[in-house]
């Protein structure tokens, strides 16, 4: 089992009971009276046996408050999730706190912090390190969005389940655009793990139908499922934070409400990506105070369901460098997502948006983590910690702890030592290079690059079976026209080395 | 009263009054105003709304809200330069829309509102746009300029169909293309045979200029 961290007191609450029922109140109401768009001719089947009122024509689908309510009621508090090693299975739900990463479409220039797509090996060296960092318990879809070299848009992550596969043992997810799921969650199969099926809600109230297609998946599958609203509050949501709840609940429920008629008992986490707009430029505000406050009422709301919920707004920020402002608006959303309850949070190498992710930053990410993981565990009072004996025995000046017994034991288990901070005095400091976190991140990144392993490697008979997915999906797009002829040329070499 | 009318719409558009700003356009047209001096006083309004916002003095929910009261008297007004024969003078004409497959509308509808703002008469088709679509409003409005958003990696790809389509038709070389959004750089609108690429809404209405010799 995959350590996460548990926390040991209790969520920080910003809303009261009543608040929290206006809430739900509120969310069934447009459940009932708009519904949601649900462009899936299987789904709207499903929905009108289930008793809701559907319009085939518009393809509006409204639902029952007590069917709502009665899947929310099968959905497991809490679950686990198989890896393909034991050690990489997840526990989910029991206050049981587990981390991953959040994606870019680029690397980033370290000297000169401009983005650029990524190469072949640098996307598996970010897989790599993932896999290496202890904190990290499972792999996003796309730590990046493809590699440089003429992979069509469409292979781009079917290539990189199979990069994440062969180079690391956590578990990951199958995004559902373009079918592509039909692929990666097979090839999760083949080599003995879980793959998270992954709807994406589209703000507002409306369901495309890949994305309704991975519940039908999830439920064939018997796989756990991830299901994402990134709403931005003001755009595509209100700009009230209560109203964005109330919106990105409604945008949830059909999902919840399909995968439990599908498979009672289904496993169910939901990601909250629900961000404010910058009102300057229309792109997210990543990383300020309204993500913070967003996460803490959805995950209060979410705990009276019983629902795993992930913060998937942890990881992005508006800054371009790694720098004081990416440090804060890292650091607020996640600690302020731990300490409200989530389950997961989304931290891991992103610096801009879903731009760039570097390994070096999943590097430093890895100390976050780490201290907000022994910020939760909290601390332990007993006759032993309160060390009243020692106390009287030490006494006052000259006395001190630093040769006791007692003092190696606790002082571990109490502080968290960052790996990567720059924890020097100023004497030490200078003389070993003035070097900054950056740099201590950057000589781990290359130790770990040139020791770590991926543990189990694949089995020859993984390898074919990949290998053979990976053939099919290719001649799958190629029939559908997804793959032009002249993509198809240069993809060809790739594949060919 | 004719003063009291072009005010009042410019207020309205001001104070992103859609409901205020279609009534006082459909009352000047019936009170016979001068179709060109109504449309001026609009261009005038979005103009200053243009520039507080790019002062940092409005927002976007101000400039897309006066956009939407612009655009509800907009046709109106048009409608009844069409019908006097007046002659409207623009910088250029602009056909704008977003891709097929992308329903992202916040950048394209600044990069709309500033374009008028500074003159242009601009046909902002929606988002969701297919290649048959954009070619036909390029035709028919006799466009200087296509202005492209595709916010998407998966829907930029979408701006290369269109400009394949323009050739086709023979229409390439009489419009000048400009394409923007999150998922387009500098590099790819050259890749795709596009005339010019901007990061930013001010910086799309300086390339539009540009673009037209203006």
């Amino acid at each position: 089992m995959a350590k996460g961290f548990m926390r040991r007191f209790p969520p920080l609450k910003i809303l009261t009971d009543e608040q929290v029922e206006a809430i739900h109140r509120g969310t069934l109401d447009v459940l009932q009276q708009t519904g949601v768009l649900v462009y899936n001719e299987r789904a709207l089947n499903v929905f009108k046996k289930a008793g809701c009122d559907v319009n085939f024509e518009t393809k509006r689908v409204k639902f029952p408050p007590g069917l709502v309510e009665e899947c929310l009621r099968k959905c497991p508090s809490s679950f686990r999730v198989k890896a393909r090693n034991p050690k990489d299975d997840l526990l989910i739900g029991q206050d049981n706190v587990l981390f991953f990463n959040f994606p870019g479409t680029d690397t980033v220039d370290l000297d000169t912090w401009e983005p650029r797509s990524p190469t072949k090996k640098e996307h598996i060296d970010l897989i790599r390190v993932l896999d290496a960092l202890p904190n990290v318990h499972f792999l996003n879809a796309y730590p990046y969005f493809g590699f440089s070299g003429g992979v069509p848009e469409v292979m781009k992550e079917i290539e990189g389940v199979a990069l994440r596969i062969r180079n690391s043992s956590k578990v990951t997810i199958a995004i559902a655009n373009n079918d592509i799921d039909m692929f990666t969650i097979r090839m999760a199969k083949a080599v003995g793990s879980e793959i998270f099926a992954n709807p994406n809600t589209s703000s507002p109230l409306t369901c495309y139908t890949d994305q309704v297609n991975a519940c039908f998946l999830a439920a064939e599958y018997d796989l756990p499922s991830m299901i994402w609203d990134g709403a931005t509050s003001g755009g595509t949501a209100p700009a009230s934070l209560a109203g964005a709840v109330v919106l990105s609940n409604a945008e949830l429920m059909p999902y919840i409400v399909l995968l439990q008629l599908l498979k009672p008992g289904a496993r169910i986490a939901v990601a909250n990506l629900v961000l404010p707009q910058n009102m300057t430029n229309g792109a997210p505000a990543f990383g300020e105070i309204g993500v913070s406050l967003h996460n803490v009422a959805f995950n209060q709301v979410w705990r009276e369901y019983g629902v795993p919920t992930v913060s998937s707004s942890c990881g992005p920020t508006s800054s371009k460098r790694i720098d004081f402002q990416l440090g804060y608006q890292k650091t607020m959303p996640t600690l302020l997502s731990a300490l409200s309850g989530s389950s997961i949070l989304q931290l891991y190498s992103s610096i801009y948006g879903e731009i760039t992710a570097h390994p070096v930053q999943a590097i430093l990410d890895d100390d976050i983590a780490g201290m907000i993981g022994r910020f939760l565990e909290g601390l332990e009072v007993s006759d032993e910690s309160l060390a009243i004996d020692l106390i009287n025995e030490v006494g006052p000046i000259p006395g001190h702890y630093l040769g006791k017994k007692h003092t190696r034991k606790w002082w571990k288990k109490e502080q968290f030592v960052p790996r990567a901070a720059d924890r020097l005095t100023y004497p030490e400091w200078a003389k070993t290079g003035k070097k900054s976190c950056i740099d201590y991140a950057r000589e781990r990144m290359e130790e770990i690059l040139s020791t770590h392993k991926v543990d189990p490697p694949l089995t020859q008979s993984q390898e074919e079976e990949i290998e053979k997915i990976l053939k099919e999906a290719r001649e799958y797009y190629r029939k559908k026209g997804m793959i032009t002829d002249a993509e198809w040329e240069s993809y060809k070499k790739i594949i060919e080395k | 009263m004719d003063t009291e009318i072009i005010e009042g719409l410019k207020k309205a558009i001001k104070e992103y009054d859609t409901e205020k700003a279609a009534n006082l356009a459909k009352r000047a047209v019936e009170e016979k105003l001068d179709p060109l001096k109504v449309l001026n006083a609009m261009t005038v309004a979005i103009r200053e709304v243009g520039d507080a916002f790019g002062r940092g003095d409005l927002w976007l929910p101000d400039l897309v809200g006066a956009a939407d009261a612009l655009q509800a008297a907009m046709p109106i007004i048009e409608e009844e330069i069409k019908r006097t024969g007046a002659k409207r003078e623009s910088l250029g004409t602009v056909v704008a829309g977003t891709v097929f497959g992308d329903i992202h509308s916040i950048g394209k509808t600044m990069v709309c509102t500033l374009l008028t703002a500074e003159g242009f008469k601009v046909h902002d088709l929606g988002v969701n746009i297919k290649a048959e679509q954009f070619v036909e409003a390029i035709d028919k409005y006799n466009a200087d300029i296509l202005a492209m958003s595709a916010l998407m990696t998966m829907t930029a790809p979408e701006q290369k169909k269109v400009i394949e389509r323009l050739k086709k038709e023979g229409l390439r070389d009489k419009v000048k293309i400009m394409v923007g959004g999150g998922a387009i750089t500098e590099d790819f609108a050259r890749e795709i045979g596009a005339d010019g690429y901007d990061p930013t809404a001010p910086g799309a209405v300086k390339l539009a200029r540009k673009l037209i010799g203006k």
